[in-house]
């Protein structure tokens, strides 16, 4: 960063001397004043204004002096021009910013004492530091009813309210669903839902993170914790693909918090409900603590770890066919040590981790990006005149992903074409909206005319379909255009399965197989024939997500032995022989490898309940039964050995990739005379700096740490941040040696029969979501959708009970009339006594409807 | 000499009270010929050069150059608005009112030359919504327009398009405020908008728009047919012209007058036929609810007299008052009106506002304490220039000078623990169905009957 002294500025670099309390920078013309000044360490204080949104000024907060100017002016919505001088701290801009903070409070209920967000208030430092001692307004204040409900998860208190529109902005501008609103005027302005409608949004929890004050609450939350008994750690989301970075936050050993941390290359400062409110699962009752062995008697009892890898062993002497199946909510080093496990020890290329996303051909993409995944990365939806979606719909399944596309469509312009059977949330905002049929997609790509740079997302859509000639359309589509591909799995570890060669035909780092092994679909074949000796699930509930469970429970019963690594005794479980407790994401130090390839980085919180062990531990343990020393003892000994493997990540600085907590590098005078900083351990070491864990607990009252806002400082660093694995060179790696996909055929349908859809919806019976209250009472009740014309031909009303039948299962469900393609049938995934994977046996699902 | 007026933009509706709102009526008096002259024969630089050239002023309050505002205007963008503030709400402004109901066809005809001056294809009129009688009349005016070939496809047979939409607000002084004004025509909760992009260059839709006042368009016709040095004979030299003065309070003769810019307060109280019983003037507030008060008549009402005085011209509402009048009670009255008002969108002028009231209302009601004048008048430093839009300023502005001018009133509440005038005002209410102060002041020469007609939904 230049500073403006002594060399004469250098010509022509586009930007402007700014002056800010008499110390001079270049800073880019146009950048406004409130994030110049933040740049250089001068902190000015704020309650509107936030770096996600546009400005408002409204709260006058930041007014400043601007030499020249009559009147102080926001530093929010004041572009840097060249030879400004400012100055924050003159008498003028102080008496504003103590008059602001009084007007303020004149009718603020002040009751920190009871009010969650004391200790980490932006209105309660902002007053310590810049605010008047006392009020001089005597009259009764201003009252509403307290504790509004307005959603299952955000209680809303409009006495702290200090109208800010942080939450109106973000529900306009970023969630684009305008739920909660600013109502009436003056004096008796409120924030109110429309209509008192709850405030049904995906995105709720962000406007409790963002609120400066403790008018919006999380029901969850609400009086479990004060700021100061929190345990913190940086962690990355585990419910989806795009790797939100966040915060997980405990109390006396419980999890009772998550909070998104801000990387404007990932999810900006948001994520999603569902990631923020279903932390329940980590410290729920019914965890798994020690290992369950299966008795004669066929009843499980818990026995110590050795007993059970012991066991383990002597079932798998002489054994050699085996299959491993893993689920997609492990880490990139889980990943590693299941492959290694598999190819290495057990000597089998019977392994992959697509369970829901079983057959998905994601190896397709490797000629095009060189990995089995993206080589686009989220940035570059900002940077393209066309985006092509073909996928489900990402608000249910990625729904940060759907807020980064709505950014790229509504602030960069960029034109968004979406394909599938059925409606979605994109289709608002889609120039070019293409209902095609199903398996249609494929056809509709190749006709699309694309302006570059085009990036082409594509996600496996509906489970248990065969959709390969979708995705060839999609990726040759990224090839013929020059343009991107940003390939989306499902879940938060399916990239790091895939990049570790938890797979049957790619071996760790994309080196070929050369004889590839049996995918997931062909191990619960071959062990439902009797075929395999062993089955190992790591985190794999096959009966919840494999879509043909009629498939999964026959080779859950064939198979002679079956070990699952589990949090939970699930029904998946209820199966096995030897049951392993895993640790939580929560509970580890790791990896995952979101849709972009970017390694972000776990930190443990809490310890394992009972002797849980992280699932790479227990791949260790079982090698070492069977006669393998891994030799490792923690994340660094596994990464040592992953990198002198994988040659795709052996240049990654693991170290590199710890998260910085929001800390802000500027320091406040306490209060009590010392620099927040040094009263308390405080995490000022700045960008880079290591994060020292669980600094809060045990510290003192600690208002003027301005802890909070710090949350919300632009990241300034411009170089992209560590962590994106590189592509191999398999540009040239031959469709000819991957596991030939099975062409799709559109075999026509005998009438009266209605192609299925399946897909997620964001609150499921999912065995980790369901475990929170909250989510649970906000699923839809269950449904299935079908075309307006099908269900006249049907006679089915809207809202009548109807039965879905396929597969041998049938269900007596609601019909929802929607915007779905004549032919078909949509079912959620996972719903409350509906598995739709029940209705799914081969790679063209049908099903008959009729009325109940 | 006594008092006389100018009247240019009220002449026919003086002259003709009995029809001035026909089409009939507008064309005997030479009607559209300004409009079809400039449409056929003057470019819309010309016209541009010729707004610029007389130096007419925007009359809505803030007094801008209406040819400068109109030069900022972006040339090569489409399309343009030109959009009519008509919602008169500052306290004591009538002539907009006035001007609607009883000359519509003088109001097109303006918005026809503004429109084509801007090359813009659609004019909206921002009507108040309380306004039924003269959104009903500009209904019918707008119609009979129409119908002849003054507005839409091709007017006056040239290839120049123009339609005119009347919108009813709905009842916030705030919409007033030309950038909150948009949002609320717009679909959106009437609020200002952050400035830079100025309306000129993104306004209506994103699109560039020139706002103008009713009675800064209505001017427009006369100044093309009489030209620009007759224009600029009138009034001052900074301040062309006539302004409309809404003359209330305790006047004998409360009304709209018509008068050269730079007419003096008194010659102005004279035209409205002196004070009530013959009582003294005490407080002047010479330009809406906002302005600062004055206490002599003896000042030019021209835009830089008054501003040199400390206060405004605004939109011209005079309000006199006489010695009857407790100023705290105007005080309160005044700030009741912002705290009622205030959009909610800024801390200070949401909060400032509504504070002020409280205090204003215990110095009123006898529960003053010693330090409230400073409080006040420290409330209102916190407001002026620090709030988001002139709203939150002039609210500070209006009380301050109440403070600072009659502070010994104030002090007379603190001391006698109650309000002094109250005897007064007793017997005033009892003697007459008036009040004391702002609220109750009257409009003289238009019958009630008139202004509130049956409610039939005329738009």
């Amino acid at each position: 960063m230049a500073d403006g002294n002594g060399a004469p500025p250098p010509p022509n670099d586009g930007k402007v001397a700014v002056t800010i309390n008499g110390q001079t920078v270049r800073t880019e013309k146009g950048r406004l004043l409130i994030d110049v000044a933040e740049q250089m360490g001068v902190f000015i204080p704020r309650f509107c204004y936030h770096p996600g949104m546009k400005s408002v000024a409204v709260c006058r907060m930041c007014l400043v002096q601007v030499e020249g100017q009559n009147k102080l002016l926001p530093a929010c919505a004041t572009p840097a021009a060249d030879e400004m001088k400012v100055n924050t701290v003159e008498e003028n801009a102080v008496d504003a910013q103590r008059g602001m903070l009084e007007f303020l409070l004149i009718n603020h209920p002040l009751d920190c004492p009871i009010c969650d967000r004391a200790g980490e208030c932006p209105l309660q430092d902002q007053t310590f530091q810049h605010g008047p001692g006392s009020s001089r307004y005597i009259e009764p204040k201003r009252t509403y009813e307290k504790a509004l409900e307005i959603s299952d998860l955000v209680v809303l208190d409009r006495e702290r309210c200090v109208l800010c529109w942080r939450c109106v902005r973000f529900s306009d501008e970023i969630a684009g669903d305008r739920f909660i609103q600013l109502v009436d005027r003056g004096a008796g302005t409120q924030i109110l839902t429309f209509n008192e409608e709850p405030f049904d949004s995906y995105f709720s929890g962000n406007t409790i993170q963002i609120c400066p004050v403790g008018a919006l609450t999380s029901k969850p939350y609400r009086f479990v914790s004060r700021p100061w008994d929190l345990e913190t750690a940086p962690s990355v989301c585990t419910y989806c693909s795009v790797g939100c970075p966040i915060t997980n936050e405990s109390r006396s050993g419980k999890m009772v918090r998550v909070q998104a941390l801000p990387n404007e290359q990932v999810n900006d400062f948001w994520m999603c409900d569902k990631g923020r409110f279903a932390y329940h699962h980590v410290s729920a009752e019914d965890r798994l603590e020690t290992p369950l062995l299966r008795t004669e008697e066929d009843a499980f009892q818990s026995g110590p770890w050795g007993r059970a890898f012991a066991t383990i062993a002597e079932k798998l002497e002489g054994k050699s066919r085996i299959g491993v199946i893993a689920g997609a909510h492990l880490t990139t080093e889980d990943a590693y040590a299941i492959g290694r496990l598999a190819r290495k020890t057990l000597k089998t290329n019977n392994v992959d981790s697509r369970i829901q996303d079983a057959g998905a051909p994601y190896e397709l993409a490797l000629p095009v990006t060189g990995a089995a995944g993206s080589n686009a990365r989220l940035d570059d939806l900002d940077e393209a005149k066309t985006i092509v979606w073909v996928g489900p719909d990402p608000k249910e399944a990625m729904p940060v992903l759907y807020l980064r596309l709505r950014k790229a469509v509504i602030d960069h312009g960029a034109r968004l074409v979406v394909m599938s059977p059925r409606a979605m949330s994109l289709d608002s905002i889609a120039q070019d909206r293409n209902l095609t049929e199903v398996g249609g997609e494929a056809a509709a790509i190749g006709a699309l005319e694309t302006e570059g740079p085009v990036v082409v997302c594509w996600a496996p859509s509906s489970p248990g379909r065969d959709e390969t000639a979708i995705a060839r359309a999609a990726i040759d589509l990224a090839r013929s255009t020059g343009g991107k591909l940003l390939v989306c799995p499902p879940h938060a570890g399916s990239q790091g399965m895939l990049d570790m060669g938890v797979h049957p035909g790619l071996e760790a780092g994309y080196a070929m197989v050369s004889e590839p092994g049996l995918d997931t679909r062909g191990i619960l074949a071959a062990a439902a024939a009797g075929e395999l000796d062993a089955l190992f699930l790591f985190g794999a509930d096959i009966l919840g997500d494999f879509p043909d469970r009629a498939l999964a429970q026959r080779a859950l019963e064939a198979s002679p032995f079956t070990v699952v690594v589990e949090l939970f005794a699930t029904e998946t479980a209820s199966h096995a022989d030897v049951i392993l407790p895993s640790a939580a994401y929560a509970e580890r130090e790791g990896t995952f490898t979101n849709l972009e390839r970017r390694l972000q980085k776990l930190e443990k919180l809490l310890p394992t309940p009972g002797s849980a062990k992280e699932p790479w531990d227990i791949c260790a343990g079982i090698a070492k039964a069977l006669g393998e020393d891994w030799g490792w003892r923690d994340f660094g000994d596994v990464w040592t050995d992953l990198k002198k493997n994988v040659s795709t990540h052996a240049n990654v600085d693991v170290a590199a990739l710890a998260q910085d907590m929001p800390a802000s590098s500027l320091q406040y005078e306490s209060p009590f005379g010392e620099t927040a900083a040094d009263t308390h351990h405080a995490p000022v070491a700045g960008p880079g700096g290591q994060y020292p864990k669980g600094f809060r607990q045990g510290a003192p009252f600690q208002t003027g740490q301005n802890w909070p806002l710090s949350w919300e400082l632009r990241a300034f660093e411009a170089e992209q941040r560590p962590g994106f694995i590189p592509p191999t060179n398999g540009t040239g790696a031959a469709e000819g040696g991957l596991p030939a996909s099975e062409p799709s055929t559109s075999p026509t349908r005998e009438a009266g029969t209605y192609a299925l859809l399946t897909g997620r919806q964001l609150y499921d019976e999912g065995t980790l979501v369901s475990k929170s209250a909250a989510l649970r009472r906000l699923q839809r009740k269950p449904f299935i959708e079908l075309n307006d014309e099908d269900a006249k031909a049907l006679g089915i009303d809207d809202g009548q009970d109807v039965v879905v039948e396929g597969n041998g299962a049938a269900f007596t469900t609601r019909a929802v009339i929607g915007d779905i393609v004549k032919g078909a049938v949509f079912v959620p995934y996972d719903q409350v006594g509906l598995p739709a994977n029940q209705l799914i046996s081969d790679s063209d699902p049908i099903v008959t409807l009729r009325p109940a | 000499m006594a008092a006389t007026e100018t009247r240019i933009v009220t002449q026919r509706l003086r002259e003709f009270p009995q029809d001035s709102w026909t089409l009939k009526r507008y064309l005997d008096s030479d009607g559209y010929r300004a409009a079809r002259q400039v449409v056929t024969e003057v470019t819309p630089d010309e016209t541009i050069a010729l707004a610029k050239d007389s130096g007419l002023r925007g009359r809505g309050g803030a007094g801008f150059p209406t040819g400068l505002k109109w030069s900022f205007v972006p040339k090569d963008v489409f399309p343009k608005y030109v959009v009519i503030n008509h919602d008169e709400g500052e306290p004591g402004t009538f002539k907009d009112r006035e001007l609607a109901e009883m000359d519509p066809h003088q109001l097109i005809e303006g918005i026809t030359i503004a429109a084509w001056a801007n090359q813009a294809s659609k004019a909206f009129i921002y009507c108040r919504g309380e306004f039924a009688l003269g959104s009903r009349r500009m209904d019918a005016a707008i119609a009979e327009a129409y119908e002849r070939g003054f507005l839409g496809k091709g007017i006056f047979g040239s290839k120049f398009d123009l339609d005119i939409i009347l919108h009813r607000g709905a009842g916030a002084y705030i919409c007033g405020e030309e950038s909150a004004l948009l949002d609320s025509l717009e679909g959106y909760r009437g609020q200002p908008r952050l400035r830079p992009p100025f309306p000129a260059v993104k306004g209506l839709y994103g699109q560039p728009t020139v706002i103008n006042n009713t009675e800064t368009v209505s001017t427009l016709p006369h100044i093309v047919n009489n030209g620009v040095d007759w224009f600029k004979k009138i009034g001052t030299e900074k301040s062309p012209g006539t302004k409309m003065m809404s003359v209330s309070g305790h006047v004998n003769a409360p009304a709209n007058y018509e008068v050269p810019l730079g007419t003096s307060l008194a010659d102005i109280l004279e035209l409205a036929g002196g004070m009530r019983d013959g009582r003294p003037v005490k407080a002047i507030i010479p330009g809406g609810a906002s302005a600062p008060l004055l206490t002599d008549t003896n000042i030019p009402m021209d835009f830089e007299a008054l501003k040199e005085a400390g206060t405004m011209l605004g939109s011209g509402a005079i309000v006199f008052m006489d010695d009857t009048t407790c100023m705290v009670r105007n005080a309160l009255v005044t700030a009741e009106f912002f705290a009622h008002e205030s959009c909610g969108k800024c801390t200070p002028c949401r909060e400032g506002t509504w504070w002020k009231v409280r205090i204003l209302e215990r110095l009123e009601h006898g529960e003053g304490r010693q330090e409230d004048m400073d409080l006040l008048l420290d409330i209102c430093n916190g407001m002026d220039g620090r709030s988001f839009c002139p709203l939150g300023d002039a609210s500070a502005w209006a009380v301050r000078s109440n403070v600072k001018l009659f502070r010994e009133e104030f002090q007379a509440h603190v001391d006698a623990g109650r309000c002094p005038f109250d005897d007064e005002h007793e017997q005033l209410v009892g003697a007459r169905a008036g009040g004391v102060g702002l609220g109750e002041a009257g409009i003289g020469d238009q019958p009630a009957a008139g202004i509130w007609p049956d409610a039939d939904g005329g738009a």
